[in-house]
This record gives structure tokens, sequence and C-alpha cells, in this order.
């Protein structure tokens, strides 16, 4: 215990701060200054190459709000999803659900002009699993959370790379393993489950919920084992632990149940697993972004069209804050550093989107944690020059 | 812990990484004027020699300077001694042409902020005897114990008990 209270205080000097980006790895060297530049990564609608938007996203710029270029990376059918800085902020990775390529930019040598660096494209012979969903930092390495097995089916597992794109390792998870949250004070990684890919890709009628995973594993990250399988409401996605150095618990929203789970280590090291709150019927959430004080959660209603602000003041009695609606399907989100823009973005996967009306928007978050959509900030994916396209997960540099 | 990667090699101030086959190295990527963290993260690998010491366990531990401009040979002596550095652990530099396809092969970078500090990759690799990156520590999160404990695991599994030595 007193090796973990040190490591906490080494880990608060970079982390316990109030103005703090939220939602990335620990390892990941923090921002010091405000957003500049937002990486979207974005697919086309129809034919053609997935790409990179760059958006200035500098407020004092005269081109705020505006997408300065698209890097296409030269192959269509992706399904770009989701995206993670390396630890040293240098590069990002970026992964695509259909064809399981890893398309690594460098975003560090100029970071409002990112490069393509590299394409990974033979990841499921390289490492036996497919279906990638989030690249997470860790020092010198990335991991990326898959869904299944090398056909598409089966349990996934955590693919290692090191940050240049080498693979190291594959570790089996026994669900379809979704996205990683670290908490290294503990030397403990939560890993949340959803789907197999052949079923993600597939319309939504054809989801067979006897193949969804109900469970969030518990890992030993220094030995990369599997300690412990909380089971809980079906397909748990996002999970977010509290920032606060030592902090023992957090948060999953759990998509086929509609709820709000928590989680907390026990001084024993045992993990408990409870279900936190119903969501409003219909939410079906998608994301879940957090304050860096552990004041509020955000959740993303995909099917409620609506971001909802939770209080988690008190942590076991959570409670509906705030919410802004007539956001149709909503999905991901993106906290700034000062905690007082959330960007979103509403599509979630091809296969599954019921609305063409593809757009960035903009909430203003108060110092109350109210929340208050900006009428004039908008950009409209539906209407993008080189043809509609699906804006997805975001990054701030 | 997994074999990450081959280590690449280097040499500086004649100390050559192959050369230092058969025995654990723990390198450190560093600079002496920097005030927030790396004082702290010295005095942490000041105690890992000490208890890797008292183990008898023998790795060899490499600070080396990202700022070759600043940390001459003296400097570097200094504060070696300041921090209590003892034989085992070696202080490097390099002309800042020599030293930039090291610092590439690692991944390092340096960038100069506005307020003179320099910003870096604050890493640690953990090398085994055959020369394989098997750890990269997060200088935020560096834990003394944890790498007296790889450093024991490398030597147990090349066949030979921890405090054999």
């Amino acid at each position: 215990m007193k090796r973990a209270l040190l490591a906490g205080l080494i880990a608060g000097i970079f982390s316990a701060s109030l103005n703090a980006e939220t939602c990335l790895s620990p390892y990941i060297k923090q921002k010091t200054g405000p957003e500049k530049v937002m990486y979207l990564w974005t697919l086309p609608a129809g034919a053609g190459s997935d790409y990179l938007s760059v958006i200035d996203v500098n407020l004092a710029s005269a081109t705020y709000g505006k997408v300065l270029k698209r890097i296409e990376v030269g192959s269509s059918g992706n399904e770009a999803h989701h995206m993670g800085f390396t630890d040293d902020r240098g590069r990002v990775w970026a992964a695509s659900l259909n064809t399981s390529r890893f398309f690594i930019f460098d975003v560090r040598t100029d970071p409002l002009n990112p490069r393509l660096e590299r394409t990974i494209e033979n990841v499921p012979k390289l490492t036996g699993l497919t279906g990638p969903h989030t690249p997470y930092a860790i020092p010198g390495r990335m991991l990326i959370t898959m869904a299944s097995g090398p056909e598409g089916t089966g349990p996934g597992g955590v693919v290692e790379f090191t940050n240049e794109g080498e693979y190291v390792a594959s570790h089996q998870t026994p669900n379809h393993a979704y996205e990683i949250v670290v908490k290294p004070e503990f030397n403990r990684m939560l890993v949340s489950s959803w789907v197999p890919q052949k079923m993600f890709m597939s319309p939504m009628s054809q989801w067979d919920p006897k193949q969804f995973s109900n469970s969030v594993t518990v890992w030993d990250l220094k030995a990369r084992k599997i300690v412990q399988e909380l089971k809980g409401d079906p397909v748990p996605l996002a999970t977010r632990w509290a920032l606060k150095p030592n902090a023992s618990y957090g948060y999953s929203i759990n998509h086929a149940g509609n709820s709000i789970w928590m989680f907390r280590r026990g001084k024993d090291g045992v993990f408990s697993y409870g279900k936190a709150a119903d969501l409003s019927p219909g939410c079906l959430p998608g994301d879940l972004r957090q304050s860096a004080d552990d004041r509020y959660l955000y959740v993303s209603c995909i099917g409620g069209g609506e971001v909802q602000a939770w209080d988690i003041s008190r942590p076991d009695k959570i409670r509906l804050h705030d919410t802004v609606q007539g956001l149709v399907q909503a999905n991901m989100m993106h906290l700034t550093l000062d905690g007082k823009r959330l960007y979103v973005t509403n599509s979630a996967i091809s296969s599954i989107d019921f609305s063409p009306r593809y757009a960035l928007r903009l909430i203003h978050v108060g110092p109350d944690g109210k929340m208050k959509q900006d009428p004039f900030f908008a950009i409209d994916f539906s209407q993008a020059p080189n043809g509609p396209a699906r804006p997805h997960d975001m990054l701030l540099n | 812990m997994p074999a990450i990667r081959m280590a690449p090699d280097f040499a500086l101030d004649g100390v050559r990484l192959s050369g230092l086959r058969g025995r654990p190295v723990l390198i450190a990527f560093i600079y002496t004027s920097c005030t927030r963290a790396c004082p702290l993260l010295s005095a942490r690998m000041a105690r890992l020699q000490k208890k890797l010491t008292a183990a008898r366990l023998p790795a060899v531990l490499l600070s080396i300077t990202v700022d070759p401009e600043h940390d001459d040979a003296k400097t570097l002596a200094r504060f070696a001694e300041a921090i209590g550095a003892r034989p085992g652990w070696h202080f490097l530099r390099d002309e800042p042409a020599q030293l930039a396809p090291v610092l590439a092969a690692y991944d390092e970078w340096t960038h100069v902020l506005p307020s003179g500090e320099l910003d870096h990759p604050a890493r640690l690799h953990l090398i085994d005897g055959a020369g394989r990156v098997r750890e990269i520590y997060s200088l935020a999160f560096f834990d003394e114990e944890q790498a007296f404990l790889d450093i024991a695991a490398l030597e147990k599994k090349q066949g030979q008990t921890p405090f054999s030595r």
C-alpha cells in the first residue's frame, strides 16, 4: 500500500489538476496549453478513402471550427472508428473496425499537418485477432482491444505493439474486448466488452443478443493476466476510472442494459461491480466522458439523441444533473482541457447509423456543470466537399 | 515480461551497450537542469542501485543526457555525485551529431518549451542480458521496487538465483 501511495503521489505531480485532459491513458504526456487542433477519424458515407479530418479548434483563430485538411489513408471500407495518442503524444494510432488495419500518423513534426507514417495491413495474421476498437498508450507501446478471433467471430483480446508499429504480443480475453482503462497506482487494467466483428458490421436487426458480451475483465497490468471478471448488464462500452490519485472506483455505460454501472476496488484488492443508475428509456448510451474534478460524467444517448450530465460528487448516489436534447444519433464526445467545451459527433458504425445528418457539434459546459448547445457551431459532414461522411472519434492537440 | 524488441546498440562516452551483455541494463534519458520530475527519478534510481548492490545483482544503470549542449562531462559528474551514484551507474553524453541517432533509435526527441525547459519522452528501458528490451517504464510512474523485482526476475531467468553473486 505504501508503494501504491508513493506511485500515486508521483502520478499526482503530473495529473492532479482540475485543468486537465480526461479520458486518455494516464501515461500520455499532458497538454499544457489550450487545444489548437482536432483530429477527427472520418469515413465516407459512400465510396472513397477513410480520412483524418484536421479541424481548427483554436478559439483565437480566424478559421476556428473549419476543416483545415483531410488526410486520406489510401484505402476504403476500413470503417474508421477510434484513435489514441502514443505516450509521448508524437503519434496517433487510428484503428479500423472492418479491415482491422492500423494507421499511424506522425503528429509531432507538425501537429497542424499530420502525416500518415505507416499502415499495418496484416493485423489478423500477425495477432490472430480482428475488429480493433481502441488504441491505448502504455510506456513506449500501444495496447489495442480486439473484438474477435481471426474470422471475425469468437472471443477477442488485447494486442500490443511498439509505438512505431512492431508487433509484441497478443493477450486473449473471454469476451469481445471493447475499451481499456488503466490505474497505474494499483497495477490494474480494466477491459470492457461488446460484440464480435461480424456482428457489429451487420445491420442491427441481425445482431444476436446471445453473443453480447456482458463483462469487464480486471487485469494485473504488469503480468498481462486477467485476475477477475465482473459481470453485469450486456455490452459495457466506455469505462472511466475516477481521476484522483488512488481513486478506487469508476463507471461504465452498459449499452444493451441502458444503464450506468459502477466498479470499486475493495481494500482487499477485490473488485465489486453493480448498477449505479438506469438511463432514460431509449437512451442507448454510446460514449462516456468525465470532468477532471471527478464531479460529472457525460453520457451520449445514440437512441435518445441527447447528452446527459450526471453528478457523481457522491460516487455511490449518482444523479442526473442536466440534459441537452436535439442531438440526433449523439455518439462520441471529447471534453476540452479546461472542461468548458464538449465536442460531439453523431455517427456510430456505418452498419447501424439511422440518420444521415452527420455533424460535429459543440456543447458549452458551465462552472455549475450545466450544458448549452452552441447554436452557431456546426460542421456539416453530410455536405462534406468530397461527399457525405461519418464523423466518429476525436482527439485534441 | 515479453521481449519487446532488440535494444538498439550504441557507443557513448566509451560505453558500448552490447559490451554489457550478460547483465541487465536500465537506461534513463535525463537532463541535469530538469527541475520537475528528473530529480525525483534520479533519487529513485539511487535507491534502486542501493537495493541492487545489497542483493548483489549485477545490473548496470545508464543515464543518458538529452541535453549535451548544457550537460558537459563535469556537469554530469557533479550531478552523479550529488545524487549518490556509485560505480556501475554511468552518466553518458556525446556531441549532438553522435547522440541524435541514439535518441532516434529509442524514439526519444527534445523540444524546448517557452519556459526554457526541455520536453522529451520520459521513459526508462530495461534491457536483459541478451540485449532485448523487456520493459519500458514511464518516468511519472517509475517505482524502484518494481524495477528491482523485474531485474531480479531477469537474473533468475538466466539460471542464476538473484542473490547468488
